[in-house]
């Protein structure tokens, strides 16, 4: 199975494929050996193998290699195929695009990194609209001003873009989870 | 007892009532019916819709709570109306124990500047200031003899609100017509008074318990300097900067000032520390404090236990070096619901996985649990992270690994934040004062603190992608947006462990 997973508004492609009882997965063309077990609704503990990519010895044998333990757990973001992901315990924003089966993609998503959705975290009131439609952003630059809490709370994206969609006004009351934005 | 608060405090009080074999009830505004401290209680009585104003500030209905369940006393907690001395009288008044300090006490202590002068009557040294609450035209006089810098500060004041910096003297009438509209708005009150402004102090504060028998226990000092806009986020005890001589000093005044104005329960003197090792007191909070973990960590004292016994009328009988003399170090993380990489913006929602750290010197005091929602109408914080150990430097790496074990999915937190500032150098060398870090997030300019590095994004990138794999479900539901909140985890889970099955037998 083929993904595209970006992070960091970096995409990468990541092919899965079953190895007996593990995986070999692939980042970009670099292969690791996957051991995967589930432990709970949201978490798999990987053993992962070192950074090497995968040999097999003389006569097939593979080599026995350090196993790196780790523990991935996620769960579904606010937007569209986005994916809040924990690496241990280490927050990482995945966004998981088009399923492919073997090149046949599965929600018709478009290829290359997702819109980024712009979405109120609470209540509150738009205070300025800092963007046009049409405008490139850079990360981290700020879209909107939203007034909640007595504090007014600057809203960025979080890699770069365009400003595809503005849905919000100054003025405007929101609740949360309105969408505000989507930059593509 | 009832508890009239909510949150990890509430659950706190709730154990220590266990312990004493005491019923704990809980209160509950309508956000609040799930919550981890009504489902620890007893017995729970609804107080009114979400807003504070309409619930765990309405003095009415928390009594008459207390009367319906039968108790016969009520602990305020901190914040909400711990402090209101017209609460403590309508808990007395109705014929309830109040486990806090008399009325009189909250009143004379929570007035700023009758606070400076009961310290002043009781020969403390306090920051050079004024008593009163000053008129517009002896603001400039007393500003010149108080000397520059200066704040002007309400007399009603907290939390920061109402101060003002001065630099000089041209500054000055401007920051008072500030300072008064943002007393009046607040507080209802538009009083002020004028302090100097100590250069890169610290907050140092001493714990004490008084009994209704005389008898006034210091305990070693509390280290507060790590402040985000006047919050604490970090505490630690003892401070670095306090030796045995000034810790003696310090506790002396301090005990001094809660018999001068017959002091009785918890309290907490606040003082600052310049950088000259001279102290002076700031104020006193007539409540038990959020930080109390740490100083029962070093002490093996059990704080909220006393201040039940303290208002039963028993007698302190605590040696008062076990008070004053630290067993080894203990350090305290605030951690929020809060996005540090946007402003420290809160970030309410619900909390979709909770894990907390345990092990050898880990103290965790939550008010939350997975699932629950973090709500937005109350500080949204998770828990108090609380680490112990033979002294500072263990206490420190024992915090970063109870960190790295902490685990929050659903919403954003500060923990990325507390991993990063417990390796800053000034940090580990106890170099810092209360503006430190004010100064060193505005110098890292908005980079990120949950950064991951490239590792680690190659991690998530195959764990995303194995997980989609595994569980197509939970993966196109992702993909459709449908499982913003609540996809059937009961499901998933009987259809994984399905999958775990197929794969084992493989």
């Amino acid at each position: 199975m083929q993904y595209e997973v970006e992070i960091g508004g970096k995409v990468r492609q990541v092919v899965v494929t079953r190895t007996g009882g593990a995986f070999a997965v692939s980042v970009d063309g670099r292969t690791r050996q996957v051991d995967a077990v589930r432990v709970d609704a949201n978490t798999l503990s990987l053993l992962v193998d070192s950074l090497l990519p995968a040999e097999h010895g003389p006569a097939g044998q593979r080599d026995a290699r350090a196993n790196r333990v780790y523990e991935v757990s996620s769960a579904p973001g606010l937007g569209a195929g986005e994916l809040q992901v924990h690496v241990g315990s280490a927050p990482v924003a995945v966004t998981l695009n088009g399923r492919r089966r073997w090149g046949q993609k599965q929600d018709g998503r478009g290829a290359g990194s997702g819109p980024q959705r712009v979405i109120a975290p609470m209540p509150g009131k738009i205070v300025r609209v800092l963007v046009n439609a049409g405008d490139r952003v850079s990360p981290r630059q700020s879209v909107v001003v939203v007034e909640a809490m007595k504090m007014e709370n600057e809203l960025r994206a979080s890699r770069e873009g365009t400003i595809a969609e503005i849905h919000v006004r100054q003025g405007m009351s929101v609740d949360a989870g309105t969408l505000l934005l989507v930059i593509q | 007892m009832l508890i009239a608060n909510r949150g990890e405090i509430a659950v706190r009080v709730a154990r220590a009532c266990r312990e004493l074999g005491l019923s704990p009830v809980a209160v509950y505004s309508e956000c609040d019916r799930a919550a981890l401290h009504v489902r620890y209680a007893d017995e729970a009585y609804p107080i009114g819709p979400s807003a504070p104003r309409e619930s765990y500030l309405r003095i009415d209905r928390l009594i008459e709570a207390a009367k319906k369940s039968g108790a016969d006393a009520v602990h305020p907690g901190y914040g909400f109306l711990a402090e209101n001395e017209a609460f403590a009288q309508a808990v007395g008044d109705a014929g309830l124990t109040f486990i806090g300090p008399s009325p009189a006490a909250i009143r004379t202590m929570g007035s700023k500047t009758a606070a400076r002068a009961a310290a002043i009557r009781a020969g403390a040294p306090v920051v050079p200031g004024t008593e009163e609450a000053l008129t517009d035209t002896d603001i400039a006089e007393v500003a010149t003899s108080i000397g520059y810098p200066l704040l002007v500060k309400a007399v009603a004041g907290g939390g920061g609100k109402g101060m003002r910096t001065v630099a000089d003297a041209s500054d000055l009438a401007n920051a008072v017509r500030a300072a008064r509209s943002e007393a009046g708005a607040a507080f209802g009150d538009a009083s002020v008074y004028l302090e100097r402004r100590l250069t890169r102090p610290r907050h140092i504060e001493v714990q004490l318990l008084a009994d209704a028998h005389g008898t006034v226990i210091p305990f070693v000092e509390r280290e507060c300097s790590i402040q985000r806009r006047h919050q604490k986020v970090v505490e630690e005890t003892p401070s670095l900067v306090v030796s045995p001589s000034l810790r003696a000093a310090m506790t002396s005044a301090a005990a001094a000032i809660a018999k001068a104005v017959g002091y009785t329960n918890a309290g907490t003197i606040e003082f600052l520390v310049d950088e000259d090792g001279r102290f002076y007191f700031l104020e006193m909070n007539t409540r038990l404090q959020v930080e109390h973990p740490i100083t029962e960590l070093v002490t093996g004292l059990d704080l909220v236990r006393w201040q039940i016994r303290i208002a039963r009328g028993e007698r302190l009988d605590i040696d008062p070096a076990r008070a004053l003399v630290p067993n080894g170090h203990a350090i305290e993380c605030r951690i929020y619901a809060e996005d540090p990489d946007n402003g420290f913006l809160p970030s309410p929602g619900r909390i979709l996985q909770l894990r907390a750290p345990a092990g050898p010197g880990i103290r965790d005091d939550s008010g939350t649990a997975a699932g629950l929602d973090v709500p937005i109408f109350y500080d949204p914080m998770i828990s108090k992270l609380a680490a112990w150990a033979e002294d500072r430097p263990l206490a420190i790496a024992r915090m970063r690994r109870a960190l790295g074990e902490y685990l929050i999915a659903g919403i954003k937190t500060t923990l990325p934040f507390f991993t990063w500032l417990l390796a800053q150098p000034e940090f580990l060398d106890g170099r810092f004062h209360t503006t430190y870090l004010d100064e060193v997030l505005q110098a890292r300019n908005g980079v990120p603190f949950a950064d991951a590095g490239a590792d680690v994004e190659e991690i998530a990138a195959i764990g995303a992608a194995l997980q989609a794999m595994l569980s197509p479900s939970t993966s196109s539901a992702a993909a459709n947006g449908s499982a913003a909140n609540g996809s059937a985890p009961g499901a998933q889970t009987w259809r994984a462990r399905a999958r775990v099955e197929g794969l084992r037998g493989a």
